[in-house]
């Protein structure tokens, strides 16, 4: 990427892609890459720079590591299992799968490695090593010196609930399972009886192997529905566990008194079939919860589990726990503040937006106490720490970011308050049916209770969302969209306005610098150096087409949002940024200039590539959507972008502000329109914020994700018409789910009440209703 | 209906095994991680020439 006027020599680093520094060796950017590099090369793994999709992250200065050895952290994170331990780590910056295989093959090399499975899509490597024969600390170091940066994934006892959750719901499922089918076949046999002519002895004999094969899957894995039966009535608010667990209970106390009593009927396979078929529902709404958690997780990187503390001049590795008050903490830009603690440094600009909703950065001053959670937006820092754990606010944002991915999506709610609404008329319509058959005819009275029960519990109804939920958030995991809001997508469902960013979401966001002219004298790489200095810590994409490497110190550091950064250099101001910022009077060109106390010092031409796919989506979308494109840039250069898009003048705006493009939002909503937006998060964290529904490309600002209903990874824009074109095709089947469920219950209800359904057959009318909702859930597919 | 004598508990012996077995895989994770293994074999993993 050698400039045209060759005045300055950018020479990229073969690892990473950024510029080369002062004494690095030759083409790399630092002693780090080289290395990295070199041992690449050396174990034979040259073949990762033909495999990889993009550069590689920046090799950082080694640190000190010892931390992951030490024994009350490997207490918290690492398992034993067979004759080694196990340790997941949480890695940043694997982008493809080629990262993931230079992991893999980079750690199957060292001596004690075990079994490594390295996860792009959860940003997880899970390493099984001997301790005896290899500390962790040289893993790990090995990780870090390819330029990943590997971290201890969220909190492990939340993710060790989370896998006993899944677990201990598994092992329910298939027992209910096993038991339901073997359960299931002896009451087949004495279903098949219908002459009666089966001996006394042998019918007994079969009703007493099937109460015993029932009893696990009743009170085993049915044990969740009993618990919440046994909680709803002390709050005496009876819900669906309240039917379901009578049912089950009636059904099987009742089957064990008639065998008892030689009665004429038993019901156990209603009671098996009812838990069975539960659990499968209960099993489809948890996957739509925690699907997207533990990769959100990853990608925002919600708490730190580690911290670099100075002690002694030194810097070392240690877990947050390990913090006490008065430790001295150094951070980066990007950090996630473990702590709180006082501000030792000079001013920070810090993102708190995690703890107070307000997405713009905070201005700290030296002195003021800094809170744990928010995210270090520029620049170095040291801080002393002043609270500690739960003493912080980071334990209440903890808990909130809990409370999120418990929140449950609205429809989800009102579908369980539906089917509430439905237990109270169900258990009112039982008592009524039982009361006149006692009447009628006392015998018929139980049987006909149980069936009415059973086949008017709405379990086609609960199970008619969480099916199609977790269908659609499947085929959208697979096409690396995450949906992180319940409602979106409801609300994507009904939109018909799509709002795409530039820089970032319909480019790569991946900005070079192509030339660079210059005015005053200065010569190119000082002029590229002094922008450096201006954008050092600032997150505009721009930002990184300057690349790294020494500069001047900046005072009294100032961004203007959509225009550029302002900043004291040796006392003088400087700017950087589009024309009319940096140089009063100046027409606006597509150029970045820098200027010195108003006068122009150079010109940058930067470039961004656009996404291949870009065009044919943006068509694509067209052809149901109003598309519109807002972007920060100068107009000829959106022009020409529009121009290749196919998108007529009236929709695309250019030089937005943030205020601007929130303002063009609002407008299209006035106009009765429901919006999408899709930016990167980076310039447009209020916008997103703004539209109906928000996508974020992954590659984006973590904020932004953190903020965003969906997030979409990869480097396909082609995400976007596919996750409206599913989210319209789930809420067709969540009508047609919804509307087959009331409409069975409705229907069945009479057949029951009037004595005409067994127990056994309404409990196979429920089952069969409930699959077929299932069924029509997994016909859900991506529409071409 | 003497066969039923040997066959019942022949078929609840199995009943235990496949619960018992089951139980097993569940507890050492067979299941945990059903996403990668279908793209494991996708990336070719042997260092061979």
């Amino acid at each position: 990427m050698a400039p045209a006027d060759g005045q300055i020599d950018l020479r990229d680093c073969r690892h990473c892609g950024e510029p080369r520094r002062e004494g690095a060796p030759p083409g790399y950017c630092c002693q780090g890459c080289a290395a990295a590099a070199a041992w690449i090369d050396g174990s034979g793994l040259g073949a990762y720079y033909r495999l990889r999709e993009g550069p590689a992250p920046r090799v950082e200065a080694q640190a000190d590591l010892s931390a992951w050895d030490r024994a009350d952290l490997q207490a918290a994170w690492v398992e034993a299992v067979g004759a080694g331990r196990r340790a997941t780590l949480a890695v940043d910056g694997m982008h493809c799968a080629a990262c993931a295989w230079l992991i893999d093959k980079a750690l199957r090399r060292e001596a004690g490695v075990l079994e490594v499975r390295a996860n792009v899509l959860t940003a997880r490597v899970r390493i099984d090593y001997d301790p005896a024969a290899v500390p962790l600390s040289v893993l790990v170091r090995r990780i870090a010196a390819l330029g990943y940066r590997p971290s201890l994934p969220g909190s492990p006892a939340r993710e060790a609930q989370r896998r006993r959750d899944r677990r201990s719901m598994l092992l329910r499922l298939g027992i209910a399972g096993l038991g339901t089918m073997q359960a299931m076949m002896f009451s087949e046999a004495l279903y098949l009886d219908t002459t009666g002519s089966m001996p006394i002895a042998t019918r007994d004999a079969f009703r007493w192997i099937t109460a015993l094969l029932s009893a696990p899957v009743v009170f085993y894995a049915g044990a969740p529905f009993l618990h919440g039966f046994w909680r709803e009535m002390q709050l005496r608010s009876p819900g669906m566990d309240t039917l379901i667990g009578s049912s089950v209970l009636m059904a099987w106390g009742g089957s064990v008194i008639e065998t008892v009593r030689d009665g004429p009927q038993v019901w156990f396979d209603a009671a098996v079939m009812f838990v069975f078929f539960m659990l499968i529902a209960r099993h489809f709404e948890r996957r739509a919860r925690h699907a997207s958690a533990s990769r959100i997780d990853a990608l925002a990187g919600a708490q730190p589990a580690l911290a670099w503390r100075e002690r002694e001049g030194r810097l070392e590795q240690v877990p947050t726990s390990e913090l006490a008050v008065g430790d001295r903490l150094h951070l980066h830009a990007g950090q996630t503040l473990p702590a709180d603690g006082l501000l030792l440094d000079d001013a920070a600009d810090l993102d708190e937006a995690l703890l107070t909703g307000e997405s713009r950065p905070r201005r700290r001053q030296p002195g003021d106490l800094l809170l744990a959670g928010s995210v270090l937006r520029s620049g170095e820092v040291r801080l002393q720490v002043a609270a500690v754990g739960a003493a912080t606010v980071l334990s209440t944002m903890v808990r909130r970011v809990e409370a999120a991915q418990q929140a449950r999506p609205p429809l989800l709610d009102w579908a369980e308050a539906l089917s509430r609404q439905a237990v109270l008329a169900t258990l009112v319509l039982a008592v009524l049916v039982g009361g006149w058959w006692l009447v009628v005819d006392p015998p018929q009275a139980f049987p006909i209770v149980l069936a009415v029960l059973v086949v008017t519990c709405p379990c086609a109804l609960a199970l008619a969302v969480p099916t199609a939920l977790a269908r659609a958030n499947g085929l959208l995991a697979e096409r690396g969209a995450l949906v992180l809001s319940g409602e979106a997508l409801h609300r994507l469902s009904s939109i018909d306005t799509v709002v795409f960013d530039k820089t970032g979401t319909l480019t790569r966001g991946q900005p070079t610098l192509i030339s660079t002219i210059t005015y005053a004298g200065l010569d190119a790489e000082s002029a590229r150096r002094h922008a450096v200095a201006l954008e050092a810590g600032s997150h505009h994409p721009l930002a990184r087409a300057f690349g790294h490497g020494p500069c001047p110190p900046v005072e009294a550091r100032r961004s203007v949002a959509g225009q550029g950064i302002e900043g004291r250099i040796e006392g003088r101001l400087w700017r950087l940024g589009q024309a009319g910022f940096a140089v009063p009077g100046q027409a606006d060109d597509d150029g970045v200039w820098l200027a010195c106390e108003g006068r122009a010092v150079a010109r940058f031409e930067i470039d961004d590539p656009i996404r291949e796919d870009a065009a044919a989506v943006v068509a694509a979308l067209a052809r149901h959507h109003e598309v519109h494109l807002l972007s920060g840039d100068a107009a000829p250069r959106v022009a020409a972008m529009a121009a290749l898009l196919g998108l007529p003048a009236a929709q695309v705006q250019s030089r937005c502000t943030p205020e601007g493009k929130c303002a063009a939002i609002a407008a299209l909503q006035a106009r009765g329109r429901k919006v999408l937006m899709v930016g990167d998060g980076i310039n447009d964290a209020a916008a997103l914020a703004a539209a109906d529904v928000s996508v974020a490309m992954a590659n984006g600002a973590p904020l932004a994700l953190r903020q965003a209903d969906v997030v979409l990874s990869g480097e396909r824009l082609a995400g976007v018409s596919e996750l409206l074109g599913i989210a319209v095709a789930a809420q067709r089947t969540i009508r047609q789910n919804l509307g087959w469920s009331i409409g069975y219950n409705a229907l069945a209800l009479p057949v029951a009440a009037i004595g005409a359904m067994s127990p056994g057959w309404a409990a196979l009318g429920m089952a069969a209703s409930s699959l077929l909702v299932s069924a029509n859930a997994w016909r859900l597919r991506s529409p071409p | 209906m003497n066969s039923l004598l040997f066959l019942i508990p022949i078929s609840m012996l199995l009943f235990g095994v496949a619960i018992v077995f089951f139980i097993w895989a569940v507890r050492s994770g067979q299941f945990d991680d059903l996403d990668s293994p279908p793209i494991d074999l996708l990336t070719d993993d042997d260092d061979a020439p």
